[in-house]
């Protein structure tokens, strides 16, 4: 009783995903992100927690990198969902679209590797702004379901940013 | 604060200020997921009366219902607007004469700048004349879509 409804979506094909994945991938995230603001702080006056922040924030980084050029299915914390957590859950109602959690990992991406170039300008307070950004999006999307990078997409598509190449098919 | 912040990287009251800056971030993100919440949905109803021929939705290669179209506005990045699709095309298959229509605005922004689309889903409930009759941003209940095409099918 998938796909193949008659209406002209022209959305992905792709397998979809447990939307309960992304959703967990998005609470250690946010945890995480917590852990790196509280590490920030003291870093305002301790050089040791500071280097600690940034090495986080780098980790965070990398991760995000990773299940961006990878799709969120590949997903460290994700896959960590998949053989150990799922098994014990009821199978999902109904799967979700790998391709907005995978953006948004980019947008997750965009966040922390402004935090760490502005890491070295304005030192660790750079990691707690760009760390408390990253958390309300983590936050909201593990909690609530909000999807930021889809609102940021649409905004991009409006400006012009995206998909200007080929004409809505009809 | 005391005097001897030497024997310690941080003393107590720089723990509570974290603390305090961590439970305030949550608070702040809850508040903003329970704003989302409730605004998530909900429709406004546009009366009759107030349409005019500037109100009337005309989009080229798109058909309209004899009696409603329910049409969704889309991207190809959107987590919610599956499940608005399908509760949408139920509905459509349900009812006689009303049509659902989704379109992908991610190669169409001059769409999604005329009918004032800020966020996806959008959709707007038209009549029989393509008029819009109610704007509901986000995903969608079905309740509310339920009631507000009745209004619809009722004039």
């Amino acid at each position: 009783m998938t796909a193949s409804s008659t209406s002209s979506v022209p959305t992905s094909t792709a397998k979809g995903i447990d939307p309960r994945g992304p959703r967990f991938t998005a609470a250690v995230v946010a945890i995480l992100f917590l852990v790196d603001i509280a590490l920030g702080l003291v870093g305002l006056t301790n050089p040791a927690a500071a280097t600690a922040a940034l090495g986080l924030a780098i980790f965070n980084a990398a991760v995000f990198l990773w299940a961006a050029i990878r799709g969120v299915q590949h997903h460290p914390y994700g896959l960590f969902f998949k053989k150990v957590i799922r098994p014990r859950l009821a199978p999902p109602v109904e799967l979700e679209d790998p391709i907005p959690p995978t953006f948004a990992q980019g947008v997750g991406l965009f966040v922390t590797a402004l935090g760490i170039g502005l890491f070295f300008v304005f030192g660790p307070i750079a990691l707690v702004v760009a760390g408390a950004a990253a958390f309300v999006a983590a936050f909201l999307n593990s909690v609530f379901a909000y999807c930021l990078g889809c609102q940021i997409y649409l905004f991009l598509a409006r400006a012009g940013v995206l998909g200007r190449k080929r004409p809505a098919a009809a | 604060m005391t005097g001897n912040a030497g024997l310690t990287t941080f003393g107590s009251m720089d723990a509570a200020a974290i603390a305090i800056v961590l439970a305030s971030l949550v608070l702040a993100a809850t508040l903003l997921g329970v704003l989302h919440r409730t605004t998530q949905g909900r429709a406004r109803t546009i009366p009759a009366r107030w349409n005019t021929d500037a109100r009337i939705v005309s989009i080229e290669g798109v058909s309209l219902g004899e009696r409603a179209t329910l049409l969704q506005f889309s991207t190809e990045v959107c987590a919610p607007c599956k499940s608005t699709a399908r509760v949408l095309d139920d509905l459509a298959a349900r009812t006689e004469n009303v049509t659902h229509v989704d379109l992908d605005v991610t190669h169409r922004p001059d769409l999604a700048s005329r009918y004032r689309v800020l966020q996806t889903p959008t959709t707007l409930i038209l009549d029989s004349y393509g008029a819009v009759r109610a704007r509901i941003g986000g995903a969608v209940r079905r309740d509310i879509v339920v009631a507000e095409l009745q209004k619809v099918l009722a004039a």
